[in-house]
């Protein structure tokens, strides 16, 4: 389609320009996860090959405590939004156009837009006027807060997959006499699943790398994985945190890779 | 899935129960709470610590002030110990309660900050100074003018700290002034200093602890407890420097919150790390001295004599407790500051 001598990849210095981001994007990753196998104490001298700080990692009681309540977090955030969002990609999808449907695309979307620091500024402000209400401190408003801003990362493909999904199946459905309950749940969910499949664990994984609303929501004893690390700043890091981010990062690629092949379209 | 809800559930109701008996929620900066101090409070008096982390000192303010926090204690730099109190955020000290009080060093009870320690208990302190690499500089190490005025030997392997109070206090003391000064005159002498001298240097980066004993940097403003650190990888080529023009001490305390909710425990807690024997263990894990009278018999052996944690008689005049900046002084530095990022 593109005039012909504009081929951007044709372009004179393409490749050292493409070449050049790809390093800068993963060679300080490289290095991070080289050095978590460094038999030192450092972050920066190569001491040997060890697995010494995986070992130590895994034997942190605060670590496992963070590691454990990210999950908790993270699986709940992602089945809630992911709820809420399938609900919200089938209202705005299944049915014609209506007023103030773009407004509404907007609003669900709204998590995207607004400075990640600005949101947490707010519920930091919210929350501790209803902690003191009510008196309650727990997982419950980071909980809330992960599903808020995880809504629009499950909508979207969701929503994406619904708008390829051919409405003539759900009609013809109904013309053999389906209730719009059994058309849902025999025709559009088995349609939709690696959607909301693939929503799940974007939303998951968003919530999993939370830091600054974490650190503003939580209360006492409710460090995530992340807000530990963050912790450590202060003094000298070790390769303990390089052990750590590698196994986040490890479960990052792994549920991303899943979300790539379910979305991947099929030749 | 049903599995799943029922350990949510659980994990929402047990959180409730903060405020239960034998609790006490600790809000402090990250890796600085030895495990064994908690693991023997628990022991001796059957109380949970739970700490959580923050990594700064705006953050920690900003969240008890949202107000919930559910915190009990919190642990502020010096300078930020007048705004907890002035902003009513934490409890005056009922020092009945407190018999060890008593063991607060004599030069540390008396502080500015807090006349008398009606508010904070000290947790730990330590200075900004120079580490300096004297296989490669021989002279004097005890003056900023090893970075200000930067010896040829060291022209292009001198790192600075990007720590703006500290490095602008510590160019403000070497011209003569006091830190956080709003003399506009003094505040220009300290910016031409700090200008003329950039050139000279390598960087201005953290991760002192590794660049200093590896050799990528012969010298470096620098953190004491961090400088110990790289002596002991160097074998002693690495030295402390306490400027005589002036240098910033910093310190951390604990102090109670207003809304705490576990109170004869933070009080309970409070008093057991101002034993002599608990100090020690705080000082053993972050390396920092603690301000606790007698402490020193129970520290670590390499801790005990080390020049960066023992401050040597002779340097203990030089150091300054950075004032809290606010005004024209603070809009100085800033601009200083500003300058020499460019």
């Amino acid at each position: 389609m593109a005039k012909p001598g504009f081929e951007i990849n044709r372009l004179p210095g393409f490749a050292t320009i493409a070449l050049g981001a790809f390093v800068l994007l993963y060679l300080p990753i490289a290095t991070l996860v080289v050095y978590s196998f460094n038999g030192s104490n450092s972050v920066a001298t190569w001491g040997g090959f060890s697995l010494h700080w995986y070992d130590k990692a895994w034997a942190n009681a605060d670590v496992k405590a963070a590691t454990m309540r990210s999950l908790i977090i993270g699986v709940s955030a992602a089945v809630l939004s992911t709820t809420l969002a399938t609900l919200a990609a089938l209202g705005t999808t299944r049915r014609r156009a209506f007023k103030g449907q773009t407004f509404i695309y907007v609003m669900i979307n709204q998590p995207l837009m607004v400075p990640e620091i600005v949101t947490a500024v707010a519920l930091l402000i919210f929350f501790g006027i209803l902690k003191v209400a009510t008196g309650y401190q727990g997982l419950g408003y980071l909980i809330a807060a992960h599903t808020a801003f995880c809504i629009p990362f499950a909508y979207l493909p969701i929503r994406a997959r619904l708008e390829s999904m051919d409405l003539s199946l759900e009609t013809a459905a109904a013309d053999l006499y389906a209730s719009p309950w059994q058309t849902f749940r025999r025709v559009t969910l088995p349609l939709l699943a690696p959607g909301i499949m693939a929503g799940a664990m974007l939303a998951f994984v968003i919530s999993l790398d939370d830091v600054v609303i974490t650190e503003f929501v939580k209360s006492g004893g409710q460090d995530t994985l992340p807000t530990y690390m963050l912790g450590q700043l202060r003094r000298a890091f070790t390769p303990e945190v390089n052990a750590i981010s590698t196994m986040l990062l490890g479960v990052t690629v792994v549920l991303l890779t899943a979300f790539f092949l379910l979305t991947r379209k099929k030749d | 899935m049903r599995h799943l809800l029922a350990a949510t559930a659980m994990v929402l109701a047990s959180a409730t129960l903060a405020a239960a008996e034998g609790q006490l929620q600790l809000y402090n900066w990250g890796n600085y709470t030895s495990p064994e101090l908690l693991a023997k409070f628990e022991k001796e008096t059957g109380i949970k610590v739970t700490v959580t982390d923050y990594d700064s000192n705006d953050v920690a303010l900003a969240k008890v002030e949202a107000g919930g926090s559910g915190f009990d204690l919190v642990v502020p730099s010096a300078s930020y110990v007048p705004i907890w109190v002035e902003k009513g955020l934490v409890q005056e000290l009922d020092l009945t309660k407190l018999p060890n009080h008593k063991n607060i060093a004599p030069e540390w009870l008396d502080v500015a900050w807090d006349p008398g320690r009606k508010y904070s208990v000290p947790w730990q302190w330590g200075s900004t100074g120079i580490a300096v690499n004297t296989k490669v500089y021989g002279g004097d190490i005890n003056t900023s003018a090893v970075f200000l005025d930067v010896p040829p030997e060291l022209v292009g392997k001198i790192n600075v700290v990007p720590e703006m109070i500290d490095i602008v206090s510590l160019a403000t003391m070497y011209v003569g002034g006091t830190a956080c000064s709003d003399d506009p005159e003094v505040m220009k002498k300290a910016r031409d200093v700090l200008l003329a001298a950039k050139p000279n240097w390598i960087s201005m980066d953290y991760g002192a602890t590794e660049r200093l004993s590896n050799g990528d940097w012969a010298a470096s403003v620098n953190w004491n407890g961090s400088t110990m650190r790289a002596r002991m990888a160097t074998n002693g080529d690495v030295q402390y420097g306490y400027p005589k023009e002036g240098y910033p001490i910093f310190m951390d305390s604990v102090m109670l919150l207003q809304d705490a909710t576990n109170v004869e425990e933070a009080y309970k807690f409070i008093d057991f790390i101002m034993v002599p024997e608990n100090a020690a263990m705080i000082s053993a894990f972050a390396r920092y001295a603690n301000g606790i009278a007698g402490s020193d018999a129970f520290m670590p052996e390499d801790m005990k004599t080390a020049p960066e944690v023992v401050v040597p008689e002779e340097h203990k005049a030089a150091g300054v407790f950075l004032p809290t900046c606010t005004g024209k002084g603070l809009e100085y530095m800033t601009a200083i500051w500003t300058e020499l990022q460019k």
